[in-house]
């Protein structure tokens, strides 16, 4: 079974509030200084799957695509220590600034051009901007089916099973191959690799491919052509105010908690 | 000149923080309160097969020099586990070196692979109550019968020996008396740690609790000749070849173990609130935070150029000595420096600030006291009389 997974390099989220700046005039995140980016973490639970389904299926390749600066190489060879058997990374100044429809034409360009595929992987939504569009827009532009928010992936001859986590349960859905399945934290914790495979995917070589590499045209690629202009960027104030509830009784107080609720259209 | 860590060293960091982040701060304090060895995180350690990061490949290790296995002992201690994570892995990281190095090949394979799969486990048997930085002065005797050597005496400050089946051991084989020089006539074993024959006696401490600190006592223990290290008589020097990675080691550990304080410090210090501002924004908090910050940094660079040097087969002795005399003011003064910027709450236990104290202060006493490493320094980098 050959499984295409795509992962993603991000800020690092914990990094401290106060050392978090956007550039509001450029629109840009300034990167914290001395906070190294890390993996996305829903990707490696994406690998992890996919390294299930090869195994499960005795035998395949797992491909690791990564979309993202030099230094996103880092998070391919996280997963190809956890177990990938290959890794490519897209990077070309050109798609400085770009949204996530031109990420996922991107991908979808790389994924062809890659070939055989039985499935793609990746996590729900990335940490950084939190949208969880890529996996939509790669199966969009592919022209094959998207399974979002998976639990568990399971192969079913031609087909995928694959529960889904959905706000108040689980849903059961099948989808014809190849299809695209972005997977949740419920699937469970990835592995971690040994430090021989650490050793052994440092040793690894990282195909990089640019922006013409896949056929992208520069009107396609980059800032000035987004699809999703971007009006602002702006850390959003949050104002907290403290409201003590007096009262003789505590039927009073609760009443007038009510009324208080209520005129906050809380209730 | 590249100061940046090699991609080698960042994995190690990123994934060795993994495991880390899977023990959390409640983990180790339950571990400080019940006394219990964590089984559980040497387990972890041992699958990702971190214990043979500085073993040869040939026998299951990852062939990696000391800066790797300093980048890893620093991310160790750099967490809530501090010195109890530390010393938990501390003697598979480099212990082994004189089997490695002066063992024969059947020993090797004998002992390195289970030691490095966290199937064995070992301690260090070298000091003795009356035998401490003076080496050569210990007491404990290996008497030869026939193909074994039957041992007796007593060890001092032997960690993890309540559940190690081995002990790497330094006894004389021959009376100082008798011999030339006062290193001569000392053996080095790697022997079963029979209980028939050895009583452990724990040693109540100060802290690092979850790592036991032990009295050995010897009776006639048997050790077969076949476990000797070498040759018969030259155990010192065999011990001394891995003294340098040990201090840059004790180093690494003492810089984590700052680096958690102060990474705790300044977080409370941000957040802490007093006459209508945050703490932190008060000068004679920030100062001597800052005045941390630049002492850790300085001293984890002279542990780096320390293991440069003697992963490329250079002298590194006054180096590996200064940067465990620096690690160990630096990180005791961060653990220090964060008590008094947490005030009272520094020493409650669950702010893990006083735990941290107590644990770093092991890294500044031990293996070697900052005495006689700034003596050291004096004799060999300044070509000062020696003085000891």
């Amino acid at each position: 079974m050959n499984i295409i997974v795509c992962v993603k390099q991000i800020p690092d989220p914990e990094t401290p509030a106060a050392s978090f700046k956007v550039d509001e005039q450029a629109k840009k995140v300034i990167p914290a200084q001395g906070v190294a980016p890390v993996v996305n973490p829903y990707d490696p639970q994406a690998t992890e799957a996919a390294l299930q389904l090869r195994d499960a299926a005795g035998g395949g390749k797992v491909t690791v695509v990564s979309l993202g600066p030099d230094s996103a190489r880092d998070a391919i060879k996280h997963a190809l220590a956890m177990g990938c058997d290959e890794g490519v990374l897209i990077n070309d100044d050109a798609f400085e600034g770009q949204d996530n429809f031109q990420t996922a034409n991107a991908l979808a360009k790389a994924i062809d051009k890659i070939g055989e595929y039985d499935l793609i992987l990746m996590g729900r939504a990335a940490a950084d901007w939190d949208m969880g569009v890529v996996p939509i827009g790669v199966a969009q532009a592919l022209g094959i089916p998207a399974v979002t928010v998976a639990k568990s992936i399971e192969k079913d001859g031609d087909s995928v099973k694959v529960e889904r986590v959905l706000d108040d349960g689980f849903q059961t859905v099948k989808a014809p191959l190849p299809a695209v399945v972005s997977v949740s934290n419920e699937f469970g914790e990835p592995r971690y690799p040994q430090l021989r495979q650490i050793m052994m995917a440092a040793k690894k070589t990282v195909e990089v491919w640019s922006a013409s590499d896949l056929g992208l045209s520069p009107d396609e690629v980059g800032e000035g052509n987004r699809v999703l202009p971007l009006e602002a960027l702006y850390i959003p104030k949050i104002e907290s105010n403290v409201e003590i509830i007096e009262g003789e009784s505590p039927e009073e107080k609760a009443a007038t908690l009510v009324a208080r609720l209520r005129e906050a259209k809380l209730i | 000149m590249d100061f940046g860590l090699t991609p080698m060293q960042e994995e190690i960091r990123t994934n060795v923080g993994r495991i880390m982040q899977r023990f959390g701060e409640d983990y180790w304090l339950a571990r400080d309160e019940d006394h219990c060895f964590p089984d559980e995180f040497t387990d972890a350690m041992a699958e990702g097969g971190w214990l043979g990061i500085a073993m040869p490949e040939e026998y299951g290790g990852a062939g990696l020099g000391v800066a790797e296995a300093a980048v890893l002992m620093q991310t160790v201690a750099k967490s809530p586990g501090a010195m109890s994570a530390a010393s938990a892995i501390h003697i598979n990281i480099f212990g082994p070196n004189p089997i490695v190095v002066f063992g024969n090949e059947e020993q090797r394979q004998r002992w390195l692979p289970p030691l490095i799969r966290g199937e064995t486990r070992t301690c260090f048997g070298v000091t003795e109550p009356t035998a401490g930085l003076n080496t050569s002065s210990i007491q404990t005797r290996a008497v030869r019968d026939g193909d074994q050597y039957l041992v007796s005496g007593q060890k001092m400050w032997t960690s993890t020996a309540q559940e190690a089946d081995k002990i790497l051991l330094l006894a004389r084989t021959t009376p100082r008396e008798e011999c030339e020089r006062p290193f001569d006539g000392i053996s080095l074993f790697y022997a079963d740690l029979d209980r028939e024959h050895a009583q452990v006696r724990e040693i109540p401490k100060m802290g690092r609790h979850a790592v036991d600190s032990n009295e050995v006592f010897f009776d006639e223990m048997p050790v077969p000749v076949g476990d000797r290290i070498g040759e018969e008589g030259k155990g010192f020097q065999y011990l001394i070849h891995g003294l340098n990675p040990e201090r840059i080691l004790v180093a690494a550990e003492a810089i984590g173990i700052g680096q958690e304080a102060l990474d705790r410090a300044a977080k409370y210090a941000r957040e802490r609130v007093v006459f209508d501002r945050p703490i932190g924004q008060n000068q004679g908090i920030q100062h001597p935070l800052a005045e941390s910050w630049a002492e850790l940094q300085a001293a984890w660079l002279m542990a780096l150029q320390a293991a440069w040097l003697y992963d490329n087969g250079q002298p590194c002795g006054s180096e590996a000595n200064a940067s465990k005399f620096l690690g160990a003011e630096a990180g005791k003064r961060a653990c220090e420096r964060a008590m008094i910027t947490h005030g009272g709450l520094g020493y409650a236990r669950e702010l893990h600030i006083e735990r941290l104290y107590r644990e770093v202060l092991i890294n500044w006493i031990a293996p070697v006291s900052p005495h006689l490493i700034l003596s050291n320094i004096a004799e060999k980098a300044l070509g000062l009389p020696k003085s000891y």
